[in-house]
């Protein structure tokens, strides 16, 4: 059991700088994800924990001490590759028991941890299989078994679930959840899948070009995102963007759009009174903004606007609807008994209390 | 359009056919042509002046008698046997480790010293054996087992590095690290996970090397000719210059290429496994 601290670690491959200046706290029994696109070092970050890969610049503490440059050997830490990497030449038993041999583990400890492990991941009649003979699912299940017998103070995981297919994922996932639960150890875990890391995680850190975006909890995440990328990263299907400026509309504060006003809610005009007039962008979730057929159900908060259809996806229980106006693109849901089509004339409205307002230069958040 | 394809496909099973079995042929008929002499009769060989029976007239085993009595021919067969092994033994000694390196580091100018490597054995034999056994005199490594064995593993050392290397090359590098993580030492993870995937590239060219000392001739002729140790190549040619009847020598022929026959025909799916995992890279 142990807590992982980053401190303004610093990662080159030659000329190109990998990861800048990135500090990060996970606390002891934690599940964190480090979520980004590929290539935003995300993966890089997890081999320096394990010791696959030095650090540059900055210090790696476990349990508050200093790990730099301790061989993996050393480190008490189990990793899952995304390959899984099992030993093809090894039966299932001798992979899971590789560690523990290495470690001159005693044939009783070997085979109280192989007895508390199988049924844990439904292993069990797999023992003398070979890796080949597997299936993903049940690969991926080893490699997890083959590092939890290790008794680790952290658990790496670098995306254990992009090789199975949709059903089994959704499976995995409640199953590393419960295995977290009941394991109680700090996991660290890489996906560029925002699905993977809304569900298991308890805190999510948002990477984008080797820097922190954010690092809070799935809602927090989601409800308030503090740069740009964080909004555009999470969430299903992606915000929308449009660009403009505060600006006073007849007693109510608004923004100034492409697409013309939309109204802000009351309670953020003491944060904003003071930035008449400032570029803004604005970020809309596909969800908050509503189709109605009946001007009726209008909120107070709302304003509305006409769009273009221009491309319905339908999703199953929703549709998701591709809207334009002008050069401007608004993507969003429809429930299913609503049916439009493409060129079709729609009226939706956008909840004011919903948006949210970024600095176009530095990206952050405001209000 | 379609019976034409048929047709098409009909010709190229029909050249495949032909090809193979000419291929087949020129294999085969020398070794049936080994295999009728050993158990010729002298009748059968010396017909005076009539055409030479495609089989025997009167089969007989009287060559292999004649030759498992030779007291000589144990002897070469167990030095052939002694050289063979030890070759593989220093071969693989040597190759292994380098393989190891040149499969799994990354070597600067690697790809050119492989070359360079396999390039040496492009040199004709003839031609580097007089060097070579100037300077083994000098040593006093002729007529010795050491001597011939390190003469050997310099002609197999090349190969066993080639195929060594592509049998160490595509082992995923994931593994290695997993291996790392979970506290195994460099050594702990060469012995156990690196050289058993290995295995079947480095058995294909240790049975390469073991044929290939076994049928050696030049190098044992020079380093060997005149002296007490001698091999089954040796032994043949000592024959031979007694002219006795072709069937001793066919039968002695057959002792020498069996083993070739064997190995190759039980290996011949890691031979060309082991070759190929470098090429296709």
């Amino acid at each position: 059991m142990a807590d992982v601290v980053l401190r303004n670690i610093r990662k080159r491959f030659g000329d190109t700088t990998i990861i800048e200046n990135f500090s990060l706290d996970i606390r002891d029994g934690e599940f964190v994800t480090l979520l980004g696109p590929s290539g935003c070092g995300k993966t890089t970050l997890l081999r320096m924990i394990a010791g696959l890969e030095t650090i540059d610049d900055g210090d790696l503490l476990i349990s508050g001490k200093k790990f730099n440059t301790i061989a993996p050997q050393k480190r008490k830490i189990a990793m899952v590759f995304q390959t899984y990497a099992l030993f093809p030449h090894m039966t299932v038993r001798e992979n899971i028991l590789f560690g523990l041999k290495i470690k001159k583990a005693s044939v009783a400890t070997m085979t109280q941890k192989l007895q508390w492990v199988l049924p844990l991941l439904d292993l069990i009649g797999l023992e003398n299989r070979l890796p080949r003979e597997l299936s993903g699912g049940q690969r991926q299940r080893i490699a997890l078994a083959r590092a939890l017998v290790l008794d680790p103070d952290v658990l790496l995981l670098d995306e254990p679930l992009s090789n199975l297919d949709a059903a089994l994922r959704e499976m995995a996932m409640e199953e590393l959840k419960r295995i977290h639960h009941q394991v109680g150890k700090t996991i660290i875990y890489v996906t560029h899948n925002q699905v993977e890391a809304m569900t298991m995680s308890e805190r999510i850190a948002i990477i984008n070009h080797g820097r922190l975006e954010q690092y809070d909890r799935p809602k927090t995440v989601y409800d308030t995102p503090r740069t740009v990328f964080s909004g555009q990263f999470i969430g299903s299907p992606p915000m929308n963007f449009i660009d403009g400026s505060i600006v006073v509309s007849q007693d109510n504060i608004g923004i100034m759009t492409a697409i013309g006003f939309v109204l802000l809610d009351r309670e953020r005009t003491p944060c904003v009174e003071g930035m008449i007039g400032r570029k803004v962008r604005v970020g809309i979730r596909p969800q908050h903004i509503s189709y109605i057929e009946h001007r009726a159900s209008r909120r107070s908060s709302d304003s509305n606007f006409e769009l273009f259809v221009e491309l319905v996806e339908v999703l199953g229980d929703r549709s998701l609807i591709v809207g334009r106006l002008g050069d401007v693109v608004l993507r969003f849901l429809i429930t299913r008994e609503a049916e439009l089509v493409p060129d079709q004339k729609v009226l939706v409205f956008i909840d004011g209390r919903k948006l949210h307002l970024f600095d176009p230069d530095t990206s952050l958040a405001i209000c | 359009m379609k019976p034409k394809r048929v047709l098409l496909e009909t010709w190229k099973q029909l050249a495949w056919f032909l090809t193979l079995m000419v291929s087949l042929a020129i294999v085969a008929i020398p070794l049936y042509l080994l295999f009728k002499y050993s158990i010729s009769d002298i009748g059968s060989i010396n017909t005076g002046g009539k055409p030479i029976p495609i089989w025997p007239f009167h089969p007989t085993l009287k060559a292999f008698m004649y030759l498992f009595s030779d007291k000589q021919f144990y002897h070469v067969l167990v030095n052939s046997l002694i050289i063979a092994l030890g070759t593989v033994g220093v071969s693989l000694l040597f190759g292994i480790p380098a393989s190891y390196i040149l499969g799994r580091y990354d070597v600067p100018f690697k790809k050119v010293l492989l070359i360079g490597l396999i390039s040496v054995r492009l040199f004709p034999d003839i031609a580097s054996v007089i060097p070579i056994a100037e300077c083994f005199i000098r040593f006093e490594a002729q007529n010795t087992y050491w001597g011939i064995i390190l003469a050997h593993s310099l002609l197999a050392l090349p190969y066993v590095i080639f195929i060594g290397t592509s049998a160490f090359e595509p082992i995923p590098k994931d593994l290695e690290q997993q291996a790392m993580v979970m506290g195994a030492s460099r050594g702990q993870i060469f012995i156990q996970i690196l050289l058993p995937l290995a295995a079947p590239g480095l058995a294909a060219a240790a049975i390469y090397t073991f044929l290939l000392s076994w049928d050696e001739f030049i190098f044992s002729y020079f380093l060997l000719g005149i002296g007490k140790i001698s091999t089954l190549t040796l032994y043949l040619k000592q024959k031979l210059s007694y002219a006795p009847p072709q069937n001793i020598l066919a039968t002695i022929s057959l002792c020498l290429s069996l083993p070739v026959i064997i190995f190759s025909l039980l290996m011949q799916k890691n031979i060309t496994a082991g070759i190929t995992t470098g090429a296709v890279k």
